[in-house]
């Protein structure tokens, strides 16, 4: 169907709104990580980059950066491990209770995180652990992981039972088909997975917030400072952390390019 | 029946629930014969397909492989192999790697694997150049011989064929068709096929088993399946075909608006009919002539000319007798019958070209 033209432009107009309407806060955060007053007040009358060269310096960023780091990794790592043999309950599989496991593996996404993360605190310390980085990775695991099997559970929906029957008749034991059919056709799955599954780790703020106990992470200091004790460094940081993540999906997208591209010929 | 057939079924059923889709299955297949199993949808002949290979396990009965019992082996570790309906190719790995899949759970090493997929390219008319190909790249009919290569790489004592060509566009079947019976003969292998379609099962088997309801039907070559069913739905399956209900008294046959001339092959027909409790006489539209005036044949029927329908080299008549039955009556081009819609006619035919279908009164006649 042919647009009128007025059609075109209004919808031009549209799309700049929404874009303005979601990416306005982000650009303002990074004017004001630039700015050299100490409070955020707009318009920024004078720029520096010094606040970029004090929190790349500060070894309590360094600190915090790592442990958001270790918390976000491991948690990948697990959410993709879990998501793969989750999604094969989940999709693949017929067995017993298949419809009862595709309901409660959707519950703690439904939960409130808040509330979720206070009563995974209650339950640390019934059991005796000590809050630390670790329990706030089982926190973050119990909330992400769910979402990372969906993932990949949309992936192997696609998937035609009768590759891994013909690879059964061809002489495959079951380990076999798992690694050579069923692990490379659930792998773009597994890769947006684990993307997912580090942004969000990265960027919590609720669960860590109950479970980190005396260890912080970047987003619970960012609030921290936020309420009280605010400078550009918040700003900055907020900044540093968009850019790093943007780094991360770009690697990510380039790295399945990679091994899309390599396939073939191995 | 073959002496020492290479595969054995011995009252092989298969239960799901409250569903028998398999009742006492008894079949002996031949070592390097292309046999094929076709019926309708839900007849059962997927079921069959899948516990010879091993996909499901049966209820009872025993699956013989030679002088080997099968039926408890998994399915990874049976020397047979299937091409899927779907084809099953791995869509993340090259034409190559396909084929050489089996060989390598073998641990066959490379440069042998490699050399055997080639030589399987070439007897399956593609050319080298696919073997770095992408299988999502390929076409159906290309694919179609992937698989096929893939299966053969496996070498297998018998190969299956679950409907493979059913996905394919009409000329591309009949050509691959050809095609595999020709590969049948070069091969030397057992070929197990399933299909729906017995026009595809006559071009390519050497015999065919027809099945309905979880049972076989009738185990035959092509000729006798079309020429002498034992059954109206084997006779229905193939085709247009004309079938009457008839009585015999007295050497006698009677059914409505038949005239059946006395001579001694009509004779014959009657004490068939006689003996039966129930029974069909059926004529294939190919034998049934238009009759001249003065002209006389065995068996004689007149009606009224209804339709007249072009196939091509073909045309089709269609009669709607007196008593209101439909017949069809099919001539080729060059010898086409003079003839308008709306015309009355009388058709005959010879007693030769007729046959009798007994059937006992309560077995498949409640469609």
């Amino acid at each position: 169907m042919e647009t009128s033209r007025t059609t075109r432009i209004a919808l031009t107009i549209y799309g700049i709104l929404i874009i303005a309407f979601l990416y306005l806060p982000l650009v303002s955060v990074a004017f004001a990580s630039v700015s050299k007053a100490r409070y955020l007040t707009f318009p920024i009358r004078r720029y520096s980059t010094g606040w970029f060269r004090d929190a790349l310096a500060s070894t309590e960023v360094h600190m915090l950066a790592l442990t958001s780091l270790k918390i976000a990794v491991i948690v990948t790592m697990l959410s993709m491990i879990i998501g793969f043999f989750g999604a094969l309950a989940f999709a693949r599989y017929q067995w017993r209770y298949r419809s009862l496991f595709q309901k409660l593996v959707l519950l703690p996404i439904f939960f409130p995180q808040t509330v979720l993360g206070l009563a995974l605190l209650m339950w640390f310390n019934s059991l005796g652990i000590i809050p630390s980085w670790k329990t706030a990775i089982v926190a973050h695991l119990v909330w992400i992981a769910p979402i990372a099997t969906l993932i990949v559970a949309i992936r192997a929906y696609s998937f035609d039972p009768a590759l891994e029957e013909a690879a059964r008749d061809m002489g495959a034991s079951t380990p076999v088909i798992l690694r050579e059919i069923t692990l490379p056709l659930l792998m773009p799955g597994i890769v947006s997975a684990g993307l997912f599954a580090f942004l969000l780790s990265w960027g919590n703020f609720p669960l860590s917030l109950f479970t980190t106990g005396a260890d912080s992470t970047l987003p619970e200091w960012l609030y921290a400072k936020m309420v009280s004790g605010y400078s550009p460094l918040v700003p900055t940081l907020g900044i540093l952390s968009v850019i790093g993540s943007f780094l991360l999906v770009l690697a990510a997208l380039a790295g399945l390019a990679i091994y899309r591209a390599l396939r073939p010929s191995q | 029946m073959p002496a020492n057939p290479i595969l054995r079924l011995k009252s092989v059923q298969k239960v799901f629930g409250r569903f028998t889709a398999l009742h006492d299955i008894d079949l002996d297949i031949e070592e390097g014969e292309f046999f094929t199993i076709v019926g309708p949808s839900g007849s059962g002949k997927s079921t069959i397909i899948r516990l010879l290979v091993g996909m499901d396990e049966l209820t009872s009965g025993e699956i013989w492989l030679r002088d080997k019992r099968i039926d408890q082996i998994p399915a990874n570790l049976r020397p047979t192999c299937m091409v899927f309906q779907s084809l099953a190719l791995f869509p993340h790995m090259s034409v190559g790697q396909n084929i050489e899949f089996p060989l390598k759970l073998r641990k066959i090493d490379p440069a042998k694997r490699k050399a055997r997929a080639i030589e399987l390219l070439e007897l399956l008319h593609l050319p080298e150049s696919y073997y770095d190909k992408r299988v999502t790249e390929c076409s159906g009919g290309e694919r179609q011989r992937i698989a096929l290569a893939r299966a053969l790489a496996f070498d297998p004592e018998i190969l299956f064929f679950d409907e493979p060509l059913s996905a394919l566009d009409y000329r591309l079947r009949k050509s691959l068709e050809k095609e595999l019976k020709d590969l049948h003969a070069r091969t030397g292998k057992t070929f197990v096929y399933i299909t729906h379609s017995l026009e595809e099962a006559m071009v390519m088997s050497d015999r065919i088993a027809i099945m309905k309801s979880g049972r076989f039907e009738q185990i035959s070559d092509a000729d006798e399946i079309y020429s002498r069913p034992v059954s109206r739905f084997v006779a229905e399956f193939m085709g247009e075909v004309n079938l009457f209900d008839v009585t015999a008294v007295d050497g006698q046959i009677k059914g409505t608006g038949l005239i059946a001339l006395p001579s001694n092959a009509t004779r014959t027909i009657a004490d068939q009919i006689t003996a039966a409790r129930g029974a069909t006489l059926m004529i294939r539209p190919e034998y049934v002539q238009f009759l001249d005036e003065g002209q006389a044949a065995d068996f004689e029927i007149s009606g009224r000319l209804n339709g007249i329908y072009a196939l091509g080299s073909r045309i089709h008549y269609e009669i709607k007798t007196e008593g209101g039955q439909i017949l069809t009556v099919e001539k080729l081009r060059e010898d086409r019958h003079d003839g308008s819609e709306g015309d009355t006619v009388r058709l005959g035919w010879n007693a030769d070209c007729a046959h009798v279908i007994e059937e006992a009164p309560f077995e498949g006649r409640i469609a």
